[in-house]
């Protein structure tokens, strides 16, 4: 045999079935559960003797227990609660309004190409301000209490909507339109039937976005100024170097979008039926 | 007795390469029950004459005359079908064959009896409540006709509406579609660059010169049936085919290929 032909031969041999037999075992619900449980729980405990045996500075990094012993606190004197109330409301209520007119305004922008012209690089140049700067002025505005947040999630909420729902119905297939209109379809009906559904996808993939910069707006405008929330919480305790309970506030807000994550989820299984079971995922690249 | 004259019409568009003179001057005539065939050289403008019938598209100048009558275009009077199936990804089969009807404002309980109805003639009961991601090309290619056949338009304009399916399924559609063109008493126009398709199912074929587009050639077709695989069996078959090669110049000697 030649070099070459025993290479040839020697191939298959560098398959290496067991690596896989072994993830097949894992990647199973139960088994993913575990890995992503397992994980934490050594980070939880690396963390914590390293705190314990000095490796890290227990009052710069904090400590599980630590940790534990701030929640147990707040969560007994009710205050957790209520900040956890306040800043999930705050943050509910500017992506809903934000995202809403963001979209609606984004859809009605097709309705006619000369607004949309007129009005695009308006929206570009909005769009390229960092939005958290306006943060103090907005306080002015409209003071100290829930309705700053609000406007500050809805001034970042809206306008990533509206850019995604006007992209969005740009977009819509041109074909679509004009077998709709060959039907005898009016523009209003072209509107409701082809172009809002055809967007509808985009929207709502807007939402897991916006869900994001509502937390951002709820949070950052109270660093800035306010009474109670988390973002308060964590401003406060850290200005006092109370690190455990910054990471009282940092957990609790991971798990409010987790949450909202999830019935995000919900809501794009109704309004999307159509779409379900079609992830290219599963694709063995 | 002439359902739809298409007078002198001129089209031309302007875009980044200068201007495009797409018709020059195209005229024809379609009869009531008529079933004509478009053929002519890729993007020679077939689409174009349909989407100006359709009154999606204005010409800059010529006329259109509807049944005696001179028309802007007949939005919402015909029945068009296009080589994409162009169903609505978000509506099930049976909202995708409502919409003509729904657009109409018929009531939705008449209009889905009515679909339901369709949908079982033409062997897809069953498939009304699937999204169209889930049929095959055949099948979703006949939901469209379905949707185009349930307005019930006076005219059916179908550009190449088959030109994307294997062949047996093509066969079978066409089978379809003749059925429902006897039943009905339809008038058809369709575009197709399948020379053999135009024969088989066509009364006359018209042949359309390259841009700016213009009536080259008009073949009546004469033969004994009109089925897919009827007329393909026809010895008259092959005359009128060859001659329509000839017509469209297509060369297929080695070294003369474009
Ligand atoms: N909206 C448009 N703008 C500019 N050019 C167009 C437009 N629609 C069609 N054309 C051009 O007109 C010609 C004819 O197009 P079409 O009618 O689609 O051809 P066919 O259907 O015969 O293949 C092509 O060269 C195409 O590029
Ligand atoms: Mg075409």
């Amino acid at each position: 045999m030649t070099r070459v032909e025993s290479q040839l031969a020697a191939r298959p041999a560098k398959v290496q079935p067991r690596k896989r037999h072994r993830r097949a075992r894992l990647d199973t619900p139960l088994g993913r559960v575990a890995l992503q449980v397992g994980s934490i729980a050594l980070l939880l405990g690396v963390w914590e003797a390293a705190a314990r045996f000095g490796w890290i500075s227990a009052f710069l990094f904090g400590s599980p227990a630590g940790i534990y012993e701030s929640a147990r606190r707040s969560l007994l004197d009710g205050s957790l609660l209520v900040d956890v109330w306040t800043t999930s409301f705050e943050a509910l209520l500017g992506f809903v309004i934000g995202t809403a007119a963001g979209s609606l305004a984004g859809l009605a922008l097709w309705y006619s190409r000369f607004v949309a012209r007129v009005v695009e690089p308006l929206i570009v140049a909005f769009n390229s301000v960092p939005k958290i700067a306006f943060a103090p002025v907005i306080i002015l505005w409209f003071g100290t209490g829930l309705l700053a947040k609000v406007a500050l999630a809805v001034s970042l909420t809206s306008i990533v909507a509206l850019i995604a729902a006007y992209q969005a119905a740009k977009d819509a297939d041109p074909d679509l339109q004009r077998l709709a209109l060959a039907l005898g379809a009016t523009k209003s009906q072209v509107f409701r039937k082809i172009i809002v559904p055809a967007s509808l996808p985009a929207i709502v993939a807007c939402f897991r976005i916006n869900l994001g910069f509502g937390l951002v707006g709820a949070v950052v405008g109270e660093f800035i100024s306010s009474q109670r929330g988390l973002g308060h919480l964590v401003f406060t305790a850290s200005s006092l170097y109370d690190i455990s309970t910054v990471w009282v506030g940092l957990f609790v807000l991971m798990a409010i979008g987790f949450a909202l994550y999830f019935v995000i989820d919900r809501i794009e299984r109704a309004l999307l039926p159509w779409k379900l079971d079609r992830g290219g995922h599963d694709l063995n690249v | 007795m002439t359902k739809l004259s298409v007078r002198d019409v001129r089209k031309s568009f302007t875009g980044k390469s200068g201007r495009t003179d797409v018709l020059g001057g195209l005229t024809f005539d379609i009869r009531d029950g008529d079933f004509v065939s478009i053929i002519g050289p890729s993007g020679c403008g077939k689409s174009t004459v349909f989407n100006i019938i359709a009154g999606l598209l204005e010409p800059d100048s010529g006329s259109l005359v509807y049944e005696g009558a001179l028309v802007e275009g007949l939005r919402g009077r015909v029945g068009y079908m296009m080589q994409k199936d162009l169903l609505l990804p978000w509506r099930t089969v049976l909202d995708n064959v409502v919409l003509g009807l729904e657009l109409r404002g018929v009531p939705r309980k008449i209009a889905v009896e009515e679909a339901r109805e369709h949908l079982s003639t033409y062997g897809l009961a069953g498939f009304e409540d699937s999204y169209p991601q889930a049929l095959s090309g055949g099948m979703r290619q006949r939901v469209a006709l379905i949707r185009t056949l349930i307005v019930n338009p006076d005219l059916l304009l179908l550009d190449e509406p088959f030109s994307a399916l294997d062949y047996q399924t093509r066969l079978y559609l066409e089978g379809v579609l003749m059925e429902a063109v006897e039943n009905f008493r339809k008038t058809v126009v369709l575009v197709t660059h399948d020379i053999d398709e135009a024969v088989a199912l066509s009364k006359r074929v018209i042949v359309l010169s390259g841009r700016p587009a213009g009536v080259k050639a008009i073949y009546d077709i004469e033969l004994a049936e009109r089925t897919p695989i009827g007329a393909r069996s026809d010895p008259r078959f092959a005359g009128y085919f060859h001659a329509l090669c000839g017509e469209l110049d297509i060369q297929t000697k080695r070294g003369e290929a474009a």
